[in-house]
């Protein structure tokens, strides 16, 4: 045990040798232009891409050589736009707010959960007892689409206005309102001087990008734009987390409890916050990161706008990741003394406990690894989850001979060299919830553990071990927890429950069917309908 | 009850139907979102949608979570094959992006029956989709639905599904006397669909009729292929399926009978039953035989309800939140047979306004009440949540939106209605002699006693 606490030391020390990319270089700055109406895509600001399968150490040489293809598919599937994945989802949670679809009224029907997915979190766990969310659609029809529906937002909008009186309105535009051409801004510029609400519009139709990652870059923009304040006093003691839906009510808790241990308060945007935790976000002392990709254009704009300096890298996933989190922002906040003590108190409770775990896995490994040795687990999501969760199966003793990423772009090539260094070089398959590819390469890496979400179609039926790569932050219960010393303990134990029973996805591969024919589950190429080379 | 009671004026009050201005959360999706959910509800059923990349994704959260917190299966959700349009497309066009999508798909998908779905993008660039969906005619079975979100909701995108079948792909066939389809049941959007559609399908195999209910079912093209051999449709909704019951009649000369919703408990579904032997010849003695012991099964059966009944909800009034077919069923069985009293009625499909007087006689026909519950259509959640404070009702039946406030009500809550996020519903369900039963242990499952 001893021995595997010396491992994250020698590895803690590694890390603070990293060059954390915390400076805004001319390139990365160009891209924040706040006077205009929205964010380049991810295409544009980040050369993004969501179709690559092969080495590590490939991939990083495509984006340094500048030569990231984001090519079509012959066989795409519905990975989610940027609209509908994260914000229809989402952004109706934000309180005092009201959202505005302007749409028809499919565009909105994946907001049908907002009342509920806060809803079951205990008052006692920090949820506010009374509470309301909403949000409406302008259900664009047929004549809308001919005539135009600038009249419609502008009712839409004052009957908001009237209906809620929401300190904040967000208006999510979509592929319609792209299409025929609404000019979202000028019914913005006519109703704003009479109503009390902030509207703040925001560009996520769904035909603008490829990478829905660039939904994110476009709400941030919105809210930059509108609801962040000129500053009136630096809050020198406040951390601004953005956090989305993969991240749990847990995780908040975890990193409230660390950062409250060395005087500091957390302001967590966007998701069930206030209106007015938005407007304070030029007033913290730093930006810190869970999800990075999420994060970017948040983080370099309040840098940019405001100062308010932020890093990317790494998340608090993991022992040793966590303890590099608290020091960047302990750096910030003048807290490098009591972060210290705040890292050697934590290690003494959750370390023994990580390295229980740690001894189960070799066991197991024995019993059950493919190679006799080592648990081998096929995990991340996106970016962000690919160079920190890496990190974190070192500590639990297991391996990722392959992962996953969403989407790749240049945002963090120095991290995931990093990752290349420390672990070595492993498999990379760059989709956005293509679950034919996600199915192909869960079959041919056939790891002991796939990490899978509802995302990936049929990859779960398999005669191995699977659970879930994260809960959705409605979950409030302990083991659902990621984040911090806590969350690195209960994903740990999250991970070793799921080896133990495997008859349900067993019995499903051996029951039902699966949605692909088996040459092309067979043939090699889990990019078989990728247009390469164009 | 006596026969001079006075009834008044039932006090209706509608929303706006059609496409309403501005409506907080209603209560289904788009067009593309009903063709997608009768899709996905046939086994070997495939969509392929022909819109942005977010068409499918919003159907996972949307049509399968809420319908049931059901999970898409091997061809929907982020399963759909979708060609993802951007906006190149949109300058150049996606119809060469769509014949890749749907020869691959056929390379690829182990499906049976194809369904290409034409989203708004498609629509306001002008592809056609008819053109290149006819070069596959001859590879697999498949059809086109032009489902534009913009031309209406999930029940319009249902009609829509059969409109298509109906002139892209069903033949004539020979009829045969005791064959029926089944419509007016959305998947999803009717959260209790497979397990309504299996009941009503049990129920009348045991009077020797053949129900076709499609959804839900294996060998999904043998029972497409046999839709116009039916003898008759039988639409189990006030209004949803009517609109497709005419094409069929008109293409194929088959005639329909509708119900106002799924029979629900004895009364209903013995009505059921005489209504259906009075079009289709059924064994006099066979069928009263089965009315007689299926009603002395389920009465004796809830029978051990009497006590929990009688002693903590006795003449208790409720409220219901639903769609139409629900909304008229549940409503009935509670006042017709339970003795409850029906406080509230809230409609939340929208249903078009011509149907709209039959649906409130549908709820107000009764004959055990003298007066009329209020009944609202409405499909705008914030004006919902708003009619349902200060009322007199302690039980409400409604979607999993109003489970979110029941202090403030102070009312218990059964989810009967779409969006059901916080219920699973696999094959539960209300239909037939079962319902009453089914429904009343709903009503107190973990809060019934002790007395």
């Amino acid at each position: 045990m001893q021995c595997n606490y010396e491992l994250f030391i020698r590895n803690g020390e590694k890390m603070t040798n990293i060059n954390v990319n915390n400076e805004l270089t001319e390139d990365d700055d160009k891209f924040v232009d706040l006077s205009k109406n929205t964010c380049p895509t991810r295409e544009q600001r980040a050369n993004g891409i969501n179709v690559f399968f092969g080495k590590a150490t490939e991939l990083l040489e495509h984006a340094k050589t500048g030569d990231l293809k984001c090519t079509d598919r012959k066989f795409s599937q519905s990975g989610g736009c940027l609209l509908n994945f994260y914000l229809s989802v989402r952004i109706g949670t934000i309180r005092n707010a009201a959202v505005i679809f302007n749409g028809p009224v499919g565009c909105s029907t994946s907001a049908l959960g907002y009342r509920e997915v806060f809803g079951h979190i205990p008052v006692e766990l920090g949820r506010p007892e009374n509470y309301e969310l909403k949000w409406v659609t302008t259900n664009l029809n047929s004549d809308d689409v001919v005539f135009g529906a600038k009249e419609k937002l502008r009712e839409a909008i004052l009957k908001t206005d009237a209906r809620y009186s929401p300190e904040a309105i967000f208006i999510l535009t979509t592929c319609v309102t792209g299409i025929i051409g609404e000019d979202i801004e000028s019914v913005v510029r006519e109703v704003q001087g009479d109503i009390k609400s902030i509207l703040v519009p925001i560009h996520c139709e769904g035909v603008r990008s490829r990478i829905m990652q660039t939904g994110y870059d476009a709400f941030w923009h919105g809210v930059l734009k509108y609801l962040v304040q000129e500053p009136k006093e630096k809050q020198e003691d406040l951390v601004n987390v953005a956090s989305m839906l993969s991240y749990t009510w847990q995780d908040r808790i975890e990193i409230k409890r660390l950062l409250g241990k060395i005087g500091l308060r957390v302001n967590f945007v966007p998701e069930f916050s206030t209106v007015e935790q938005f407007k304070q976000l030029g007033e913290a002392a730093v930006t810190a990161p869970i999800c990075p990709t999420y994060t970017d254009y948040l983080s370099r704009s309040l840098k940019k706008e405001y100062d308010v300096p932020f890093f990317l890298y790494p998340s608090p996933i993991g022992i040793k990741n966590t303890d590099e989190w608290l020091r960047q922002i302990a750096k910030y906040t003048g807290k490098e003394e009591e972060v210290e003590i705040l890292i050697e108190e934590e290690h003494k409770k959750w370390v023994p406990k990580l390295n229980e775990i740690r001894e189960e896995f070799k066991k197991l490994g024995k019993l059950i690894a493919k190679d006799g040795k080592t648990i081998d687990v096929l995990g991340s999501l996106g970016q962000g989850r690919l160079v920190t969760q890496l990190p974190y199966f070192d500590e639990l003793g297991i391996k990722s001979t392959a992962a996953m990423a969403q989407d790749f772009d240049t945002l963090l090539v120095e991290e995931l060299e990093d990752v290349v260094n420390t672990i070595g070089d492993f498999d990379v398959m760059v989709n956005t919830f293509q679950a034919a590819e996600q199915t192909h390469i869960a079959k041919h890496e056939n790891p002991d553990i796939t990490l899978t979400c509802p995302f990936q179609g049929g990859a779960w039926k398999r005669d191995g071990g699977v659970t879930r790569i994260h809960a959705m932050r409605g979950d409030a219960l302990p083991w659902s927890a990621q984040s911090g010393y806590s969350g690195a303990i209960a994903f740990g134990h999250f991970l070793l429950q799921s080896i133990q029973n495997i008859s349900f996805q067993k019995t499903f591969a051996e029951k039902t069917t699966t949605g692909y024919k088996d040459w092309f589950l067979e043939q090699p190429d889990p990019l078989y309908y990728a247009e390469k080379g164009k | 009850m006596t026969e001079n009671k006075t009834k008044k004026e039932p006090n209706v009050l509608t929303d706006e139907p059609g496409s309403p201005k501005i409506v907080e959360a209603p209560r289904y999706g788009c067009a593309l979102s009903g063709a997608y959910e009768a899709t996905v509800g046939l086994y070997g059923g495939i969509p392929l949608l022909h819109s942005g990349s977010g068409c499918g994704m919003s159907q996972l959260f949307g049509a399968n979570y809420g319908g049931g917190q059901n999970a898409p299966g091997d061809y929907g959700g982020s399963s759909t094959p979708c060609s993802c349009l951007v906006e190149e497309h949109v300058i150049f066009g996606g119809e060469d992006k769509l014949r890749k999508l749907i020869d691959s798909t056929i390379q690829i998908s182990t499906a049976e029956f194809f369904v290409v779905i034409s989203g708004c993008v498609p629509s306001l660039i002008g592809d056609d989709v008819d053109n290149i969906v006819s070069e596959f005619k001859d590879k697999a079975p498949i059809i086109h639905v032009n489902a534009p979100g913009f031309k209406g909701n999930s029940f319009d995108g249902y009609e829509l599904f059969f409109e298509a079948l109906a002139t892209q792909y069903l033949k004539p066939k020979r009829k045969r006397k005791r064959l029926v389809n089944i419509l007016g049941i959305v998947p999803f959007q009717h959260i209790f669909w497979k397990g309504e559609l299996r009941s009503i399908k049990e129920l009348l195999a045991k009077v020797g009729i053949e129900a076709n209910v499609l959804f839900g079912e294996f060998d999904t093209v043998e029972k497409i292929d046999k839709i116009p051999a039916a003898a008759y449709n039988i639409v189990l909704s006030p209004w949803v399926g009517h609109k497709t019951a005419k094409l069929l009649e008109e293409k194929f000369k088959t005639h329909f009978i509708s119900f106002p919703g799924v029979p629900l408990g004895p009364i209903q579904t013995t009505k059921f039953l005489r209504k259906i032997a009075e079009i289709i010849d059924i064994n006099q003695d066979k069928l009263n035989d089965l009315i007689t012991s299926e009603e002395r099964r389920v009465y004796r059966q809830l029978e051990f309800a009497g006590d929990i009944l009688q002693f903590d909800v006795p003449n208790v009034y409720f409220g219901v939140v639903a769609d139409s077919n629900t909304a008229v069923s549940v409503t009935r069985y509670l006042t017709d047979e339970v003795g409850q009293l029906p406080d509230i009625v809230i409609i939340t499909d929208n249903p078009p306004e011509e149907f709209r007087k039959d649906i409130v006689e549908a709820i107000t026909s009764t004959d055990e009440i003298a007066f009329t519950p209020d009944i609202i259509f409405e499909n705008d959640s914030f004006l919902i949540k708003n009619l349902l404070q200060n009322r007199p009702f302690l039980n409400l039946y409604a979607s999993s939106l109003e489970s979110t406030y029941l202090d403030e009500l102070g009312s218990t809550h059964v989810t009967i209605s779409f969006p059901s996020f916080n219920r699973l519903v696999l094959g539960g369900n209300y239909a037939g002699y079962d319902g009453g039963l089914n429904l009343i242990e709903s009503l107190f499952y973990d809060k019934a006693g002790p007395l």
